[in-house]
């Protein structure tokens, strides 16, 4: 889905550059450009293009985050809280579980979801398992995406699936991610999938929606 | 039969010692071989001693560590620490924010701030202890490590990019703290201090960052604990780090430490003439069995046979919960095979 009137935007977010991407939506929607379609066609895009740069080069947390920092403020300056939200895709539970303060990857995947048009509920770091149950049944998710840098993370990730169960909640995709959750398989950390990337979680939630 | 300097020292000069040396990234993990808390053991210079040398006497291995985690550096500058009773502490409140002047900071003082007291009597009782015939190996973190650690990564990260030369100020100043830190740790008796530098990782930061950012502040830092008579220089970057380990020589590496995800073809490739540790992966000393621990030992051993300029060891931290029969397993292949 390529527009050639958002050639530019598309550019100036690769980049991460913030400044040039706003003044760049605001001339779009002076020519009476679509909201949704600048999303769709422009940051979406725009995401699609750094993880194919990720994918050939190689990934790096640093220019997910310029990027998503600059593609967050172009959603915001769209779709401002008192404005009705753009249509999502589904909604996404993410969180670094009790004892891990390790934050950064969990909140790229939020950049990197959100400017793809998921709703992600972020229940922060050092989060109780319950709490992220919690979460996930009362926002009706279905799928929960949880990172751990450190080895203590690992056997409580292995507890999450139970924790959903004790709340009735079936069918909600678990996902793990982080340094310590990378080295261990989906089967020994009871979990569906393990990503060694944001876009690699981007990519699986990809083809659960596509399947469900 | 060498003792572990020697056998080090041969390795260094790509000579063939008696055996390959292992050296066990044991940390926190000496602490539950020794029966201690975690969170005492981080913050008593005495105790931490003492949990290395239980743990050397358990083991075997060719070096022990004056090492208590990654928030040294940042607590005596200012940040403030959550301890816990049996973990690594972590970061409160970070000592600067990005409306710091770099150049109002003051330098922490190794014999007065935070726990630096505490590692320099660990490594002065180590040497002491074991120094004649083993390893002792301090620990300074990576410049961009510290810069992390002072203001929290990703306003670091952000700071990087909005405001260059700001950054560039702060990054100074912390290569400066390190270079002070090590060598006071040189001074208190270690053979030489890892240089520890997750934040440098290609995972986070593009390979020419490295280049432009982290590279001259390392070659500093490494001649200054050269000169200071330092008897290598090791640097230890966990991650697919396969991208800047081109650099690593130009910043003065004699030892290179990669991760489980980099196979020893392409480290050997990238560092023909630099000692190479690694590269088991760290979460097996807990989830695997002695005896897979034994055959991946057996495996790398065999992958350096013949280019020599080798430390076995695991690709990063052997996490403090890992059995401690995995770790024997480890040290004791080094030991069997030649």
């Amino acid at each position: 889905m390529s527009d050639p009137s958002l050639n530019l935007l598309v550019e100036y977010l690769v980049e991460g550059d913030r400044k040039r991407s706003l003044t760049e939506v605001k001339k779009l929607l002076d020519a009476h450009a679509d909201r949704e379609k600048i999303i769709t066609h422009g940051v979406e895009v725009a995401m699609k293009r750094l993880e194919n740069k990720c994918t050939i080069e190689q990934f790096n947390l640093l220019e997910i985050m310029v990027a998503g920092r600059a593609a967050m403020e172009v959603i915001t300056f769209l779709y401002p809280q008192d404005r009705p939200p753009h249509p999502m895709k589904g909604t996404v539970v993410i969180g670094t579980p009790e004892g891990d303060v390790h934050d950064l990857g969990k909140n790229i995947l939020k950049m990197v979801l959100t400017a793809e048009g998921y709703r992600v509920v972020d229940c922060g770091k050092d989060c109780p398992l319950d709490k992220l149950a919690d979460a996930v049944k009362r926002e009706g998710a279905f799928a929960i995406c949880i990172s751990g840098l450190i080895t203590p993370m690992i056997p409580l990730v292995r507890k999450m699936k139970d924790k959903l169960a004790e709340r009735g909640v079936k069918d909600v995709m678990v996902i793990a991610g982080g340094a310590a959750l990378k080295q261990a398989t989906a089967e020994s950390l009871n979990v569906d999938f393990v990503c060694d990337t944001a876009f690699d979680a981007l990519g699986y939630l990809g083809m659960i929606t596509r399947s469900g | 039969m060498m003792n572990s300097i020697e056998r080090i020292v041969s390795t260094l000069k790509f000579e063939k010692p008696d055996r390959v040396p292992v050296i066990a990234q044991v940390f926190g993990h000496a602490a539950a071989v020794a029966g201690m808390n975690l969170g005492e053991y981080i913050r008593d210079g005495e105790m931490l001693a003492r949990g290395q040398i239980r743990a050397l006497d358990r083991y075997g291995y060719d070096a022990v560590f004056a090492l208590m985690d990654t928030y040294v550096e940042t607590e005596a500058v200012g940040s403030v620490l959550t301890y816990f009773n049996n973990k690594y502490p972590i970061v409160k409140s970070y000592a600067l924010s990005q409306d710091t002047d770099p150049d109002n900071l003051t330098f922490p003082d190794p014999y007065q701030d935070g726990r630096m007291p505490e590692l320099l009597k660990a490594a002065g009782i180590l040497r002491e202890e074991a120094g004649d015939e083993v390893l002792v190996v301090g620990c300074v973190l990576g410049p961009l490590t510290v810069t992390t650690q002072l203001l929290g990564i990703e306003k670091a990260l952000y700071l990087a990019i909005d405001e260059p030369e700001r950054f560039s100020r702060i990054l100074d100043f912390a290569t400066e703290v390190v270079i002070q830190f090590g060598k006071a740790q040189l001074d208190a008796g270690v053979h030489l201090p890892v240089v520890f530098d997750p934040s440098a990782s290609p995972v986070v930061i593009p390979p020419l960052f490295f280049y432009e950012y982290e590279l001259p502040r390392l070659t500093r830092l490494f001649s200054s604990l050269s000169e200071h008579g330092a008897a290598a220089n090791w640097l230890h970057i966990a991650g697919p780090a396969d991208p800047i380990l081109p650099y690593y020589p130009e910043a003065g590496v004699n030892i290179a430490n990669f991760d489980y995800s980099i196979s020893p073809s392409v480290a050997q490739k990238a560092l023909p003439r630099t000692v190479l540790d690694g590269n088991i992966k760290p979460w097996s000393f807990v989830e695997a069995t002695p005896e897979e621990i034994t055959l991946e030992s057996a495996r790398l051993l065999d992958r350096f046979a013949h280019r020599g300029g080798f430390i076995l060891s695991s690709g990063c931290e052997i996490p403090p919960e890992s059995r401690q029969e995995n770790v024997a397993a480890m040290v004791m292949a080094a030991r069997a095979g030649n």
